[in-house]
């Protein structure tokens, strides 16, 4: 969403490469964008799958360092050990479609749904 | 070997190369630059489960051949555990291996290896396989 959010938080360089945008940042919840495009699908014209657990990701991790501190994670980085993702609808290329990653520190990401993802 | 109409635009963005693809099998492989790193300068998890994802997609479509265009499949669940880590300039090679393909329902497995060398990470994915016949 805004530049502010975005520019006062740590980013990924690969979440920057393929158009994932941080939409809101507090202790205890991130909420990633983004808009999908042809370069974001699978042979089948699909979002990818790998689009989505790349969101998940970048949540997660982001929440994470809301909750542990700008300064914490930077002496002491986080790193995922772990994801399991659970696909449930698909997603297509669409000026108005936007696939959505939020992450909470107390549960699995919320508000989800995932993408078919062929090669 | 690989098939351009088939690759994946996504997977392709990203910068990786599709070494060897056959039925049940297939290893691509990516040298990791700046722009596929976490804020702290290491690989992104992304970069692993996009690998996986397409590797299995496509060794999964090589196995169903034909059947594979007609009634395309999607991958349904995915678990993957990081190991380790890398950083810019290493060598990525991701292997997925189709285990069972039944009608509906197929399972795979990927590895993830840095230089050759070490495995980086193991991966589980289910894909649902639409079958509405010849």
């Amino acid at each position: 969403m805004s530049e502010s959010v975005a520019a006062e938080h740590p980013s990924s360089p690969f979440v920057e490469a393929i158009g994932g945008r941080l939409e809101e940042w507090r202790e205890g919840y991130v909420r990633m964008a983004l808009t999908l495009e042809p370069h974001h699908t699978n042979p089948n014209g699909v979002m990818h799958g790998g689009v989505v657990t790349t969101l998940m990701d970048e949540a997660l991790g982001g929440v994470i360092a809301s909750v542990r501190g700008l300064e914490t994670v930077s002496a002491a980085p986080h790193a995922t050990v772990e994801m399991n993702a659970s696909f449930l609808a698909g997603a297509r290329p669409r000026r108005s479609d936007r696939r959505r990653g939020a992450g909470a520190a107390t549960g699995p990401a919320g508000g989800l749904r995932g993408g078919g993802g062929a090669p | 070997m690989t098939d351009e109409r088939r690759r994946s635009p996504f997977s392709a963005f990203i910068g990786t190369e599709m070494e060897e693809l056959r039925e049940g099998y297939a290893r691509l492989s990516l040298t990791l630059e700046r722009r596929h790193t976490n804020p702290h300068g290491e690989m992104h998890g992304g970069v692993i489960t996009t690998m996986m994802d397409s590797a299995l997609g496509a060794a999964l479509g090589a196995l169903r051949g034909e059947a594979a265009r007609r009634d395309p499949h999607a991958t349904v669940e995915m678990n993957a555990s990081f190991l380790s880590g890398a950083r810019p300039g290493d060598r990525i090679v991701v292997e997925g291996r189709v285990i069972r393909l039944g009608k509906t329902i197929a399972f795979g497995e990927a590895e993830a290896t840095r230089n050759g060398v070490t495995l980086i990470a193991k991966g589980r994915l289910t894909f649902a396989v639409r079958n509405r016949g010849e």
